[in-house]
C-alpha cells in the first residue's frame, strides 16, 4: 500500500491517563497506521492492549494526548469539536455492544434518521427513501424501521448499528469488536454483510478484534498491538503464516482451532500482561519473552521494515527466524 | 452406558411465568457423563446448556418447573433428594466452576479464607491447617506467590488468576468425583484461556475426574474433550465422540455450528 493512497493516517498517536498519585497510565504509546481506500486493516490484541482506545482517539471520542490523525491528508486533531461534523461524514464507527450503543428510547427509524439530518441536507422525502435503502442494504426490512432495540435480536441490532454507520456514505468505518457479543452462527452472517457492503460501497475498514479467526477471514492487513504499541504489521497471510514478533507467535499459537487433530506448538510467555502504569523505556514484552536479550531491557525496539510490507518491533526475532 | 457416573434421562421442563403460563425450555434431554472422561455440552445462547448444568446441582432458578425426567448420579435420582442430602453432595461429590470467577467469589473475604472455609466444611480440621491446604491448592494451579495471594481479595486478582483460584476450590479443595465447568474461559484472553484449559485438562486427567464442560466454543472442545453433546433450542441434537463431531458430524445443526465456528461455507 502506498502511503499517499491512505484514507486514514495515524502517526505517533499517544494517550495517557492520569491515575492516582501522579502516575501515568500509558494506554496508547506512539501508534502509527495507514488504512487505504477499500482495504481492511485489522487491529488485534488482547484486553488492555489499547486497541479500543486507538479507535476512540481516532474519532476523538476521547482526546489523544499526542500524535496526529489525518483523513485524506487533512489533520483532524486541531479541529474545534463543532467542526468535526465534516470529519464524521468521512469516518464512522460501529461499536461492540449494540445494546449499549443504541438508544433504547429511539426507534430504528429515529436512530438512522439522526445522521441523515445532522450531516446531509436532504428533503424529508429523500431521507425516507434513504432509510428504506439503508435497512434493505443491511438485510432488514421496512417493517423493522418502527421497532425499538429491545424488539430486535442481537444480530439485528448490530445490523442497525452498521446501517447507522454507513448512513452518511463514509469512506472508512471503524469496527470495534463488531461480532464479539454475537453467537457464532450470527457472527458469520454479520461478517458476510460487512464484506458485501465493503465491496458495494468501496469502504475501508479499521477492524478491531481479539478474535483471530475473524481477522484472518476479513482482513487484508493486520497490526498486532501489545500494551499500547504496535509490535507487528503485515499482510494477513504473512502475519498468520509466518508471524515474527514473539508476542504474535504466542498469541497465534494459543488460539484454539475448531478442527480435529490440529497439533499446536505453543510459544509461551511467562506471567501475565505487565502494568501499563509508568512503563519503563524497554521492550513491552521484556520479562515475559523467551527470546529476550539484555538489550531488550534498555531501549524500546523500533519498528523494523523487513520487506514485503512487513514491519516488526523486535530486532531479535527478525535476526533469528529465517523466512518461512 | 455402564460406565456413566451421571445420567440425565428424558429431562424436560420450562419457566413458569407469574401468570401461570409455562414456557417450555428443555425437551427430553438425555445424555450421560462417562466416568473419567471430559464431556462437552455445546450450544449457543439460549440452548439450555447452562440450565442443564444448574439442574444437576439443584440450583436452577426457582421459576423452572420440571415436567419429566431423572438425573441419576451413581444410580440415585438427584431430583428426588431433599435439600439436606443435596447439600451433602454439593462440593463433596459434584462441584462447579462458573463463568465469571471474580463474581462467583465473595468480594469481602480473602481468596485464601474462602478456600480454607470450604476445606474446613468438607474435611473438618483446624483453621490454620485449612489455610495451609488453601495455599497448597493455589500453588498447584500455578498461582505465583500463593502465600501472598491467599491474603488478597478477589478484586486484586485478574480474571485468569481468579479462575485458577476457583478451579483450585472446585477441583482440589473439594475433591469431587464430578466437576462441572460452565464457560470457564469465556471472557478471558486467548493466551490465558489456553493456559486455563491446559490446567483443567491436566487436573482432570491426573485425578481421573469426570468432567462436564459447558461451552459455546468448539475450538476449546476440539483440543480437550472426549465426548460432545450438542444442544440447540433445549434439545440434544447429537451426541458423539469428539473426533466424530469434528470429522463426521451427522446432524445438520452440528454441521452448521461447526462451519460457522470455522468460518467456512456450510456444505448443506
Amino acid at each position: 500500500m502506498m502511503e499517499t493512497g491512505a484514507i486514514l493516517q495515524v502517526r505517533g498517536l499517544r494517550k495517557n491517563f492520569t491515575v492516582g498519585g501522579g502516575h501515568h497510565l500509558v494506554a496508547v504509546d506512539g501508534v502509527s497506521l495507514d488504512v487505504a481506500a477499500g482495504e481492511t486493516l485489522a487491529l488485534v490484541g488482547e484486553s488492555g492492549s489499547g486497541k479500543s482506545t486507538v479507535a476512540r482517539c481516532i474519532v476523538r471520542l476521547i482526546e489523544p494526548s499526542g500524535g496526529d490523525v489525518a483523513i485524506d491528508g487533512q489533520s483532524i486533531l486541531p479541529l474545534e469539536p463543532r467542526r468535526l461534523a465534516s470529519v464524521y461524514r468521512r469516518i464512522q464507527m460501529v461499536f461492540q455492544d449494540p445494546n449499549a450503543s443504541l438508544n433504547p428510547r429511539m426507534s430504528v427509524r429515529q436512530v438512522l434518521d439522526e445522521p441523515l439530518r445532522l450531516h446531509l441536507d436532504l428533503p424529508r422525502t429523500a431521507r425516507t427513501e434513504r432509510l428504506h435503502e439503508l435497512v434493505e442494504m443491511v438485510g432488514l426490512t421496512a417493517a423493522h424501521l418502527d421497532r425499538y432495540p429491545h424488539e430486535l435480536s442481537g444480530g439485528q441490532r448490530q445490523r442497525v448499528g452498521i446501517a447507522r454507520a454507513i448512513a452518511v456514505s463514509p469512506d472508512i468505518v471503524i469496527l470495534d469488536e463488531p461480532t464479539s457479543s454475537l453467537d457464532v452462527s450470527v457472527r458469520g452472517q454479520i461478517l458476510d454483510l460487512l464484506l458485501d457492503l465493503q465491496r458495494r460501497l468501496n469502504l475501508a475498514y479499521l477492524f478491531i478484534s481479539h478474535d483471530l479467526q475473524v481477522v484472518q477471514h476479513v482482513a487484508d492487513r493486520v497490526a498486532v498491538m501489545y500494551l499500547g504499541g504496535i509490535v507487528e504489521t503485515g499482510p494477513t497471510k504473512s502475519v498468520f503464516g509466518a508471524p515474527r514478533h514473539p508476542y504474535t507467535r504466542a498469541l497465534l499459537s494459543a488460539a484454539p482451532v475448531a478442527q480435529w487433530g490440529v497439533a499446536r506448538t505453543r510459544l509461551r510467555l511467562s506471567g501475565e500482561i505487565t502494568s501499563p502504569i509508568d512503563p519503563p523505556d524497554a521492550c513491552r514484552l521484556v520479562g515475559r519473552c523467551p527470546l529476550a536479550q539484555p538489550a531488550c531491557a534498555t531501549a524500546k525496539p523500533a519498528l523494523i521494515d523487513i520487506g514485503g510490507d512487513f514491519v516488526v518491533a523486535c530486532p531479535v526475532a527478525t535476526e533469528r527466524i529465517p523466512t518461512c | 452406558m455402564s460406565g456413566a457416573l451421571l445420567e440425565i434421562e428424558n429431562y424436560s421442563g420450562g419457566f413458569r411465568a407469574e401468570t401461570g403460563e409455562l414456557t417450555p425450555i428443555l425437551h427430553h434431554v438425555s445424555f450421560g457423563l462417562q466416568s473419567g472422561a471430559i464431556t462437552a455440552v455445546v450450544g449457543e445462547t439460549g440452548s439450555g446448556k447452562s440450565l442443564v448444568a444448574l439442574s444437576i446441582l439443584g440450583i436452577q432458578p426457582p421459576s423452572f418447573v420440571r415436567r419429566s425426567g431423572r438425573i441419576l448420579f451413581r444410580g440415585v435420582d438427584l431430583l428426588g433428594l431433599d435439600d439436606k442430602a443435596m447439600r451433602r453432595l454439593r462440593g463433596a461429590e459434584i462441584s462447579m466452576v462458573f463463568q465469571d470467577a471474580r463474581a462467583a467469589l465473595n468480594p469481602v473475604f480473602t481468596v485464601g479464607r474462602q478456600l480454607a472455609d470450604v476445606y474446613q466444611l468438607q474435611h473438618g480440621g483446624g483453621r490454620s491447617a485449612a489455610m495451609k491446604q488453601a495455599i497448597e491448592a493455589l500453588r498447584r494451579v500455578s498461582i505465583p506467590e500463593p502465600e501472598r495471594r491467599a491474603r488478597q481479595y478477589p478484586h486484586e486478582f485478574s480474571g485468569g488468576m481468579a479462575q485458577r483460584a476457583m478451579i483450585a476450590m472446585a477441583a482440589l479443595i473439594c475433591e469431587p468425583s464430578l466437576l462441572i465447568l460452565d464457560e470457564p474461559t469465556t471472557g478471558l484472553d486467548v493466551t490465558i484461556q489456553s493456559d486455563i484449559m491446559e490446567l483443567i485438562v491436566g487436573l482432570c486427567r491426573q485425578r481421573g475426574l469426570t468432567t462436564c464442560l459447558i461451552t459455546h466454543d468448539l475450538g476449546v472442545v476440539a483440543e480437550t474433550c472426549d465426548a460432545v453433546v450438542v444442544m440447540n433450542a433445549g434439545r440434544i441434537v447429537e451426541t458423539a465422540s469428539a473426533e466424530a463431531i469434528f470429522t463426521r458430524p451427522r446432524d445438520p445443526y452440528t454441521q452448521r455450528l461447526l462451519s460457522a465456528s470455522q468460518l467456512v461455507e456450510a456444505a448443506a
